[in-house]
């Protein structure tokens, strides 16, 4: 196959920016959503293949017209901190970058509901890895590195990167490096340990990456599908992002929808559509609650449809104390409580602390015990005024943001389910059912909650 | 002039609050919570004492 000429090439449009030639079962019923389904049956597009899809690889950039379209087109990191991109790649340009700078896309994905980067490079490295040398080129970075959370991620990063050798690419050298599959592995500081060759655990900093990362030097570090994005933008302009639905976000992203619902998996989805237009493209059926952004993130209390109303945007969401986070809608049905669910998530994230500090080892378990008895309604107002007693000892005291992400759910869930919570008081629970069988947490970690009470 | 501790470094063993008690109380787990940080100039040697004296180098004084 010929490379194509840029004027042939189409800019991709809408819901299908990302997931663009994956499969041509994509379709849904709504033209500004894409099913990407995931990414077993799936191949990686090869170079070729993105080329004549995407056009050629533009290069040349300056800082100044890197940063003015990352502004204008209003990118914000896709890992979940939801802060503008060209202010972080700001913060790296300015550093003292006398002795280099590094940049790092960040594949860890350890939220255990999320797919959305593992697939998207399985499925087409290219798109991260042109972002990742535009930049490069921009900054003049001493290291590029991709952090990847499996095997099939890590071979098919290695073989895009071996095609553009073999087409005589010159561009920044990329190394590719092993998250463990832990939940505090993607952790900022946990991935510039990694990449420094220690243990991939959170390390205690007074300095912001941007300024100390890799080997104590400037480091842009950001989510991998930040970095398509960002190929994508310099391509065809901030204008062409922002083209589409109008409101507070702009372009599409990717969206992992899992739980009680008829077609789980990766979604892309335009900017302006609503939670429920995702859902029902989901094939969700009597929604009881939807958790927003990840186990770090908060929950929606779905009373009736029209709480499913809301913009998938961070402005919207913030109204009701949510946000994307990580790009995931985890969705309950009316069968289960969704106390008892976030009693499960909390206890499972206190057996993901990664043991370094006290608060964290000592606090969380006593904020999952607690938690415990709001959810199983054996004493609930005992549960609360623990909660009110620890989670000050615990907040804002760890080398990490865990213990935080953890409490910010406790709270989310206090906040959403007064009217459940009310119930459990009484000593009832509106699903009937004694079992509880979580829906959002990964298989083999379905723990027993009951004991997590009596701890 | 601040004082700072690394809580992934810090196994609560207390030799800081002996020392800093304006500074430092412990929690009931036995980890050192930091009531303030802005440290007096009256209070640097012994800041710096605490700083040699943890014994897992968890403590830093910085600008
Ligand atoms: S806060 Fe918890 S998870 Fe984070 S570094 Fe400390 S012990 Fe590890
Ligand atoms: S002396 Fe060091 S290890 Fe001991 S409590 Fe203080 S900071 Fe922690």
């Amino acid at each position: 196959m010929t490379e194509s000429t840029s004027t042939s090439i189409m800019a991709p449009s809408g819901a299908r920016r990302l997931t663009l030639g994956w499969d041509s079962n994509w379709k849904t019923s709504n033209p500004e959503i894409a099913f990407a389904g995931d990414a077993q049956s799936r191949s990686r597009m090869s170079l070729s293949d993105h080329i004549s899809n995407y056009g050629r690889i533009p290069t040349g950039f300056t800082y100044s017209l890197v940063s003015d379209s990352l502004r204008v087109a209003n990118l914000t990191g896709r890992g979940g901190a939801k802060f503008p991109f060209y202010k972080k790649l700001a913060a790296v340009y300015q550093a003292d970058r006398k002795k280099g700078c590094y940049i790092v896309a960040n594949g860890a994905e350890s939220e255990p509901l999320s797919i959305k980067d593992s697939t998207l490079l399985k499925t087409n490295p290219h798109l991260v890895i042109d972002g990742l040398v535009m930049v490069a080129e921009v900054l003049s970075a001493k290291g590029v590195y991709i952090y990847v959370k499996d095997k099939e991620a890590h071979s098919a990063v290695n073989a895009a990167i071996r095609e553009r050798k073999e087409r005589g690419f010159n561009e920044a050298k990329i190394s590719i490096v092993d998250a463990p599959a832990t939940y505090v592995a993607g952790q900022e500081t946990s991935v510039i340990r990694r990449i420094e060759k220690g243990p991939a655990l959170p390390k205690f900093s007074i300095d912001r990456v941007a300024v100390s990362g890799v080997k104590g030097q400037p480091t842009l570090l950001s989510n991998v599908e930040t970095f398509a994005h960002l190929g994508l933008i310099l391509r065809f302009g901030a204008d062409w992002y922002r083209s589409g639905r109008s409101g507070f976000d702009s372009g599409s992203r990717l969206v992992t929808v899992s739980g009680a619902v008829g077609r789980p998996g990766l979604y892309e989805v335009s900017s302006g559509v609503s939670v429920g237009e995702i859902l029902r493209e989901a094939k969700a059926q009597s929604v009881r609650a939807v958790l927003v952004g990840g186990y770090f993130g908060g929950w929606l209390n779905v009373r009736d449809e029209s709480e499913l109303k809301l913009t998938y945007d961070d402005v919207t969401l913030a109204e009701k104390k949510l946000s994307i986070g990580a790009g995931i809608l985890g969705v309950l049905s009316k069968e289960t409580c969704p106390v008892v669910e976030a009693a499960s998530i909390v206890d499972y994230l206190t057996e993901q602390s990664a043991g370094q500090c006290g608060p964290c080892v000592y606090g969380l378990p006593e904020i999952s015990t607690a938690f415990a008895r709001i959810a199983l309604s054996s004493n609930v107002d005992r549960g609360i005024s623990e909660l009110k007693a620890v989670i000050p000892l615990v907040e804002r005291r760890g080398g990490c943001q865990h213990p935080d992400g953890v409490i910010a759910h406790v709270r989310s869930t206090v906040a959403a389910f007064g009217d459940e919570i009310k119930l459990h008081k009484a000593g009832k629970c509106s699903v009937a059912s004694s079992s509880h069988q979580s829906m959002l947490l990964p298989k083999k970690s379905q723990g027993n909650l009951a004991a997590a009470s009596g701890r | 002039m601040k004082i700072v501790i690394d809580p992934t470094r810090c196994q609560g063993h207390g030799t800081c609050a002996a020392l800093l008690a304006e500074y430092i109380e412990m929690d009931k787990w036995h980890y050192p919570i930091l009531s303030r940080n802005q440290l007096k100039d009256s209070h640097l040697e012994a800041a710096k004492k605490a700083v040699q004296l943890c014994p897992e180098l968890a403590i830093k004084i910085i600008e």
